[in-house]
């Protein structure tokens, strides 16, 4: 013989399986889904014997668990939330998906890219904030954005007062909320004044920058109902960017009530039974025409915090105050006409 | 024929080493198989001088593919044939461009059939960020994958630049336990040490 075959592998043999992981591991570098040095951290852990992962799996598992039990806790937190049925079901939906597109992705699945840029529709008062607070927390948790701030920004924020201010301003907020949401009120103020105005400026750098940096912010636009679907029609490429709309109705006197309940607990006060009465009738009353704002959780707020006033002075004036006097709001408190009763 | 896989993150300086580490074993022109990422494969012959000109550059990622050479050299009654095969640099983060991502993975693939590897590292650009954590993830990562897969040695490259000497007690010091061999591509130094590894590897 004179060709002897000299190619023989002396290296370790590859242990089944190890192939197919070799291929879709770099199958994701292809595409972009890990770095380098993640590939060749899954292939250390490939190549692992089975018992050294078994112990790395259930470090990994601990975390996890962690990990859930924490956004289950900020869940609670958004069901603690009066009313917004929808709401909670829809952040609920958003966390499955998100949830789901992950693992499909360490599958090597197809996943679909987590674009959850929203759009936020109701009155002021209705919950918009807060919600975005939360979600911001629970995609924290996730993974999905790196810190989970909420930037709450407006259209002085945004547009600026010469030509080139605008993308200027626009980019130094979008810097500031990278990582986490970016909170964008009475966004269809931007749509308004017409073409030579510097609004339209900004809505572009936002798109822009939501095109070219998906996974590291979050921007929720919110607003009147009517003003943002006024504004979403004014720039057709909005719908397709923002693909979640969410809408916050006014709440109802009962859910009012219920607000006004956990403000005072919060807060360490209490109703006497008339006082009750009088802020029932208040928040059931039907609202006069011109007022185009009834179920609004900060108005509640603010008639709280008048009538925690007003025992203020009431009780400064009093001789003998007792643990239960500093507590009771009375009906005389509530009932002022600069109040808006 | 053992297959040497040499791989190292974007601009460590493999495609000048490959070119004057074949000089140093005897090579006078070079007949490279160039694989692209594609899959599709060609043949190129080149002078040194041509090779280097062609096919190094100070911009990274340069080598967008798998460039294999196939060197036998005599060494007592017999001759051993080793492959070098050069692969296109990888880079810290997911790079931008499809064909850089491509490429990358494609060295990964090229692990399966390479028994042994050769893994360079800019030990200037090392010096210069100093501190341990400047190691690069991906020199960590691939330091602590390669060995397992056979003979596996360092390359510290680019010794001829100032900075180099405190970058390589760095890399020394990181990757404790695998052997580094100190080299300057460049001015074709630190062979030796390189070819007795590969040599005694080779079968």
């Amino acid at each position: 013989m004179t060709t002897r075959r000299t190619d023989l592998p002396l290296r370790r043999p590859e242990t089944p399986g190890l192939a197919n992981r070799l291929d879709e591991i770099s199958e994701w570098l292809e595409q972009g889904k890990i770095r380098p040095a993640q590939a060749f951290h899954l292939l250390s852990e490939a190549e692992r014997p089975a018992a050294t992962t078994a112990s790395g799996a259930t470090a990994e598992e601990d975390e996890e668990r962690a990990r859930a039990r924490r956004i289950d806790e900020i869940m609670k937190e958004l069901h603690g939330l009066v009313g917004l049925a929808k709401v909670k079901r829809l952040v609920q939906e958003i966390r499955a998906f998100t949830e789901i597109q992950q693992r499909r992705k360490k599958e090597g699945l197809a996943a679909e890219p987590v674009v959850l840029h929203m759009v936020f529709k109701g009155n002021p008062g209705t919950g918009k904030t807060t919600v975005a607070r939360i979600i911001g927390r629970v995609f924290k948790e996730m993974g999905v954005l790196s810190k989970g701030h909420l930037v709450e920004v407006e259209r002085a924020d945004l547009v600026g007062e010469y030509i080139g201010h605008t993308a200027q301003k626009t980019r130094e907020q979008l810097k500031r909320a990278q990582g986490g949401v970016l909170f964008i009120d009475e966004a269809y103020s931007l749509a308004r004044g017409g073409e030579k105005d510097f609004g339209k400026e900004s809505i572009d750098v936002l798109v822009k920058t939501m095109e070219d940096q998906r996974d590291q912010l979050l921007i929720i636009i919110a607003g009147y109902l009517r003003e943002m679907e006024w504004f979403m029609s004014q720039n057709p490429g909005l719908k397709s960017r923002f693909p979640i709309q969410l809408e916050f109705p006014d709440y109802t006197s009962f859910e009012l009530l219920q607000i006004a309940d956990v403000m005072l607990a919060q807060r360490q006060y209490r109703l006497s039974p008339d006082a009750r009465g009088v802020l029932e009738s208040r928040l059931s009353r039907p609202y006069l025409p011109g007022e185009d704002n009834p179920g609004n959780a900060r108005q509640v707020r603010n008639l709280l915090e008048h009538a925690i006033r007003r025992q203020a002075m009431r009780l400064v004036t009093q001789g003998r105050i007792t643990r239960d006097d500093l507590m009771l709001l009375m009906a005389s408190d509530l009932f002022d006409g600069e109040a808006g009763l | 024929m053992r297959q040497c896989l040499i791989i190292g993150k974007a601009n460590a300086g493999k495609t000048l080493f490959l070119i004057n580490f074949a000089e140093y074993l005897g090579a006078r022109s070079l007949r490279l198989s160039v694989e692209r990422s594609d899959g599709s494969v060609s043949d190129a012959s080149f002078g040194l001088a041509d090779a280097r000109k062609a096919l190094v550059d100070a911009v990274p990622h340069k080598t967008l593919g798998l460039q294999t050479l196939t060197l036998s050299v005599p060494r007592g009654k017999t001759v051993r044939r080793i492959q070098l095969t050069d692969s296109a640099g990888l880079s810290e983060d997911v790079h931008e461009t499809i064909d850089v991502r491509k490429a990358m993975a494609q060295t990964l693939r090229h692990l399966r059939l390479a028994g042994m590897v050769l893994h360079v590292v800019d030990a200037s650009q090392v010096g210069q960020e100093g501190a341990v954590e400047a190691m690069g993830e991906v020199d960590l990562q691939i330091a602590r994958y390669a060995p397992q897969r056979g003979p596996y040695a360092i390359i510290a490259n680019k010794m001829d630049l100032p900075l180099a000497k405190s970058g390589l007690q760095t890399i020394v010091q990181t990757f404790r336990g695998q052997p580094v061999l100190p080299v300057s591509a460049l001015e074709k130094r630190g062979f030796r040490e390189v070819r007795s590894f590969v040599w005694k590897h080779a079968y």
